[in-house]
């Protein structure tokens, strides 16, 4: 019987090339996962026709949409995927995908109790039992929690002093720089603050959502959205557009609200963008000065995130960094890490997770930088833990590359 | 962002083109909509530094006099991608080089000048497996470079399929399509 005759995510224009599968970093480690052209735009009209034809192998596919990037035709085929394990999927998220997922309700919890919690985590017989009680895969190490927040250090040491500056933004932090890594957000408000520019919060911020349409949480994910699509539009009346870190974040809000959730964010998508974006922006035309430190000197290897492909901003950053004197900066070639976000955290990827990112490690290996540039908070947790090199944001980098007081002093 | 040479498409005319320059020293940039199946020549691209906009495509050009300008794409939004040079190899009507109305043929990017037959009855043939005339159409070119309006744009060069003459519908088009984009980047070399 049919059930639907026509598909919102242009399906029709597959023309079965099969570049998509091509560039899968899953299928060619996964004999489980039929690949984007089956699961997406092949299986759609299965699907169409009815929902008995929905696989559960679909749960493989990490969402990086490389496949997106590769098809010449513009189908949506991760968003055909993950659609379908919106519409089809049967089984309810377990508590282990509910605690990976909810990073803004775990963070406030695991953070009160920082010391302790990031100890536990640390030891063998803890990731022992987690990966029997739970499948959160032992040979993981897992991110630390930081005991203050951004938002509590920045209610404590910046706030105040913001308003000052003559040109306003509202900073979408995502949970990564509150509740796991601060010092990003204190980077960001020091370059910020560097340009003349000062740093608000958003009205009520709630996590993007990503990990949990990735579990299966939409109802939660669709909440979310919805506030925080509020939040931008309170900001954006104000006079303050919105600048963001995480490229999976920035991502997930421009492109999963609408296409996914269905939360219409179209008046305020333009006013969006992501920091390295928004400070290219600003330096190549002249508004924002930079004055650099002199005798900065680092070799850093650039590894663009699988969403900032797909966003295609990953220019913006290699611009960026080629303007500081001083670094030397390789273009690692461009393949997933194999994390995406919760997926490799679970034991039954684990393996997979590992394999998918070996050609970027031993990229990583053969180059040897000082540090890999990136954007993404859980490539950093991947790449670090699995390839040894630290891994720094590029606003971390403009941070220790500036001279934050001479070009305070030109952007007053 | 300022380039020597920008080239629009990714397949194997502006692969090829694009690889050639950039290890001869030039600094290029791909837009490629969508990736084809040249790994080997898109990782030396990338390798000997040349920048490729994977998954995103040109939306407009800036003219003036002779002359291209800028360009924009769909994911940069408003910024300027500016080059000396362009090779324009965006191929036939799969890939959106072409477009054709009831009454015309045309070239959707910039509008350029396309060689066809106005007579919309000798575009094809009824039988399908005839040899189809409307695969033999394509852009103008004098001296190797787009004419628009009658003008020669004289840092616009078109290469591959884009061009009459050219169609892998049609049998085996690779040396032309080949040869055409090693031209250009020859012709864009000795500038």
């Amino acid at each position: 019987m049919q059930e639907n005759s026509i598909s919102a995510n242009n399906f029709e224009q597959c023309q079965k090339c099969s570049l998509c599968e091509t560039v899968c970093p899953v299928m060619a480690n996964n004999p489980k996962y039929p690949g984007p052209k089956r699961s997406g735009p092949d299986g759609e009209r299965y699907r169409l026709k009815n929902g008995i034809f929905f696989e559960d192998a679909l749960k493989y596919c990490l969402n990086c949409k490389r496949c997106e990037v590769a098809c010449p035709s513009g189908v949506r085929i991760a968003d055909l995927i993950q659609q379908a394990r919106i519409d089809f999927g049967r089984k309810a998220p377990k508590l282990r995908d509910m605690m990976l997922a909810s990073t803004d309700q775990m963070g406030p919890i695991a953070g009160a109790f920082a010391p302790i919690v990031n100890f536990s985590l640390g030891l063998a017989p803890v990731k022992g039992l987690m990966d029997i009680t739970i499948g959160v895969d032992r040979h993981r190490t897992l991110p630390k929690y930081s005991s203050e927040t951004f938002v509590h250090w920045y209610r404590k040491n910046a706030e105040a002093s913001q308003a000052a500056y003559k040109k306003q933004i509202s900073y979408y932090h995502g949970c990564y720089a509150n509740y796991n890594y601060p010092q990003l957000g204190k980077d960001f408000v020091a370059v910020m603050n560097a340009f003349g520019i000062g740093v608000q919060l958003l009205e009520n911020e709630r996590c993007c959502g990503v990990a949990k349409i990735a579990n299966g949480m939409i109802a939660a994910a669709t909440k979310d959205a919805k506030t925080n699509v509020e939040a931008f539009r309170k900001s954006v009346r104000q006079g303050r557009d919105i600048v963001t870190v995480s490229t999976t974040c920035t991502m997930t809000l421009l492109e999963e609200y609408p296409e996914l959730l269905k939360v219409d964010n179209a008046d305020v998508k333009d006013h969006i963008s992501l920091v390295e974006q928004f400070l290219y922006k600003g330096i190549a035309s002249g508004e924002l000065k930079p004055v650099w430190k002199e005798g900065f000197r680092a070799r850093a290897a650039y590894h663009c995130p699988c969403h900032q492909e797909r966003l295609g901003w990953g220019i913006f950053t290699i611009e960026l960094l080629r303007m500081i004197p001083g670094m030397e900066l390789i273009e690692l070639e461009s393949n997933c890490c194999g994390i995406a976000g919760t997926y490799g955290f679970k034991k039954e990827n684990y393996k997979v997770s590992q394999a998918i990112g070996k050609p970027l490690f031993d990229s990583i290996a053969a180059v040897a930088p000082d540090y890999v540039a990136c954007e993404c908070e859980t490539c950093k947790w991947q790449i670090e833990m699995s390839a040894g090199v630290p891994v720094k944001n590029p606003v971390s980098i403009l941070a220790e590359a500036l001279d934050l007081e001479k070009t305070a002093e030109l952007n007053r | 962002m300022k380039f020597d040479v920008l080239i629009i498409g990714g397949g194997l005319a502006g692969m090829t083109a694009a690889t050639k320059l950039q290890s001869e020293g030039l600094r290029c940039a791909v837009v490629a909509e969508g990736l084809s199946l040249h790994n080997v020549s898109r990782r030396e691209f990338c390798a000997a530094g040349g920048t490729l906009l994977a998954g995103d495509k040109v939306v407009s050009g800036r003219f003036s006099g002779d002359r291209l300008i800028s360009v924009r794409t769909e994911k940069l939004g408003d910024v300027d991608l500016e080059a000396d040079n362009y090779i324009l190899a965006t191929g036939k009507y799969f890939s959106g080089g072409l477009a054709a109305d009831m009454d015309r043929l045309y070239e959707p990017l910039f509008g350029l000048d396309v060689e066809y037959d106005e007579d919309r009855s000798k575009w094809f043939d009824a039988s399908f497996s005839a040899p189809q005339k409307f695969l033999e159409f394509g852009v103008k070119v004098q001296d190797g470079r787009a004419l628009k309006d009658g003008v020669q744009i004289v840092n616009l060069y078109p290469a591959g399929e884009i061009l009459a003459g050219i169609s892998s519908a049609q049998g085996d088009a690779r040396e032309s399509v080949i040869n055409s984009a090693i031209e250009a980047a020859a012709a864009i070399g000795r500038k």
